[in-house]
């Protein structure tokens, strides 16, 4: 996978969560994963169709979840409900959108499916003959992996 | 000192009455509380274009304005805003998504659109193009 694949979400990421949740973030070091990627507690998919196609996950524990979507919706929110998936799914949807926006001003072009959300303990995606490359994103709320894997068609 | 009308009341003190068409509950209810504090009527809401249709049928003509989510299961919004202008070619539909794509942009305009607003929602942002369009309907 061309890593200039993965700048505009890396770059996104940083400006979506940093303008939404008016917190600092920090970039860590990129790493690829060729295997099944092992997933936190909760992971927003997004589906990428078109002249590139692929995924990319956003991976975060529970606790880091409740906490954007708490500073998110301005109240305490304790349970992983309705709201709580609507409002970690829309960051999602944020990101990538302003990911896909860059992306297809760079000549790409592609659309996104709406936003899917995985829960569970011990859970692994697989992606057939595709590598992941991740960049994990650490804020004061909690820790978020970005996974993405595309290719070209 | 004269106190700010909001913007959501028409001349006659009546409130100007909004369809949000959008599948997040988050987007809808960061929708509502924007437009309520400015005192619009959410006259109601639909989570896909399918609903969404349907509801903008049963409300025409009492409905001012639309806001219509693109990327959404089944019914997504340009097939959603096309049957709309269809049913009524003066609908105000304000279009609402993550994605700035300027292909996607020009063409719901085109369709007819009266304008478009990339999230993050920013109540200042949200508000103008809203009174924008508004605007628009006065005129």
């Amino acid at each position: 996978m061309r890593v200039e694949y993965i700048n505009p979400f890396v770059e996104s990421s940083v400006s979506v969560i940093s303008e939404v949740l008016g917190i600092d973030v920090e970039r860590k070091e990129i790493s690829l994963r060729s295997k099944a990627v092992p997933v936190l507690d909760i992971a927003v998919i997004v589906g990428l169709v078109g002249q590139v196609e692929g995924r990319v996950i956003f991976d975060m524990d529970k606790k880091t979840v409740l906490n954007i979507v708490s500073k998110m919706n301005e109240e305490e929110i304790s349970d992983f409900d309705e709201l709580a998936k609507a409002t970690i799914t829309e960051l999602g949807n944020m990101i990538t959108g302003r990911a896909v926006t860059k992306l297809s001003e760079m000549g790409y072009k592609f659309d996104v499916t709406p936003p899917a959300i995985f829960t569970g303990n011990n859970m692994q995606i697989s992606d057939v003959k595709m590598e992941a490359l991740v960049v994990p994103i650490e804020t004061s709320l909690g820790r978020i992996e970005i996974n993405v894997a595309l290719r070209e068609k | 000192m004269d106190k700010k009308v909001p913007i959501g009341l028409k001349d006659d003190g009546t409130k100007y009455k909004v369809l949000i068409i959008d599948d997040s509950s988050f987007v809808i209810k960061q929708l509502t509380q924007i437009l309520l504090s400015e005192s619009f009527e959410i006259i109601d809401t639909a989570a896909d274009g399918d609903i969404g249709l349907e509801k903008y049928k049963e409300h025409h003509p009492k409905i001012d304005l639309i806001t219509l989510d693109i990327t959404m299961p089944n019914q997504d919004g340009l097939t959603t805003l096309e049957k709309i202008i269809e049913y009524n070619k003066d609908a105000k539909v304000i279009m609402i998504s993550a994605l700035g794509k300027e292909d996607l942009v020009k063409k719901a305009l085109m369709i007819g659109a009266k304008n478009y607003i990339i999230k993050p929602l920013d109540r200042a942002k949200v508000l103008d193009r809203i009174h924008s369009a508004i605007i628009g309907v006065n005129k």
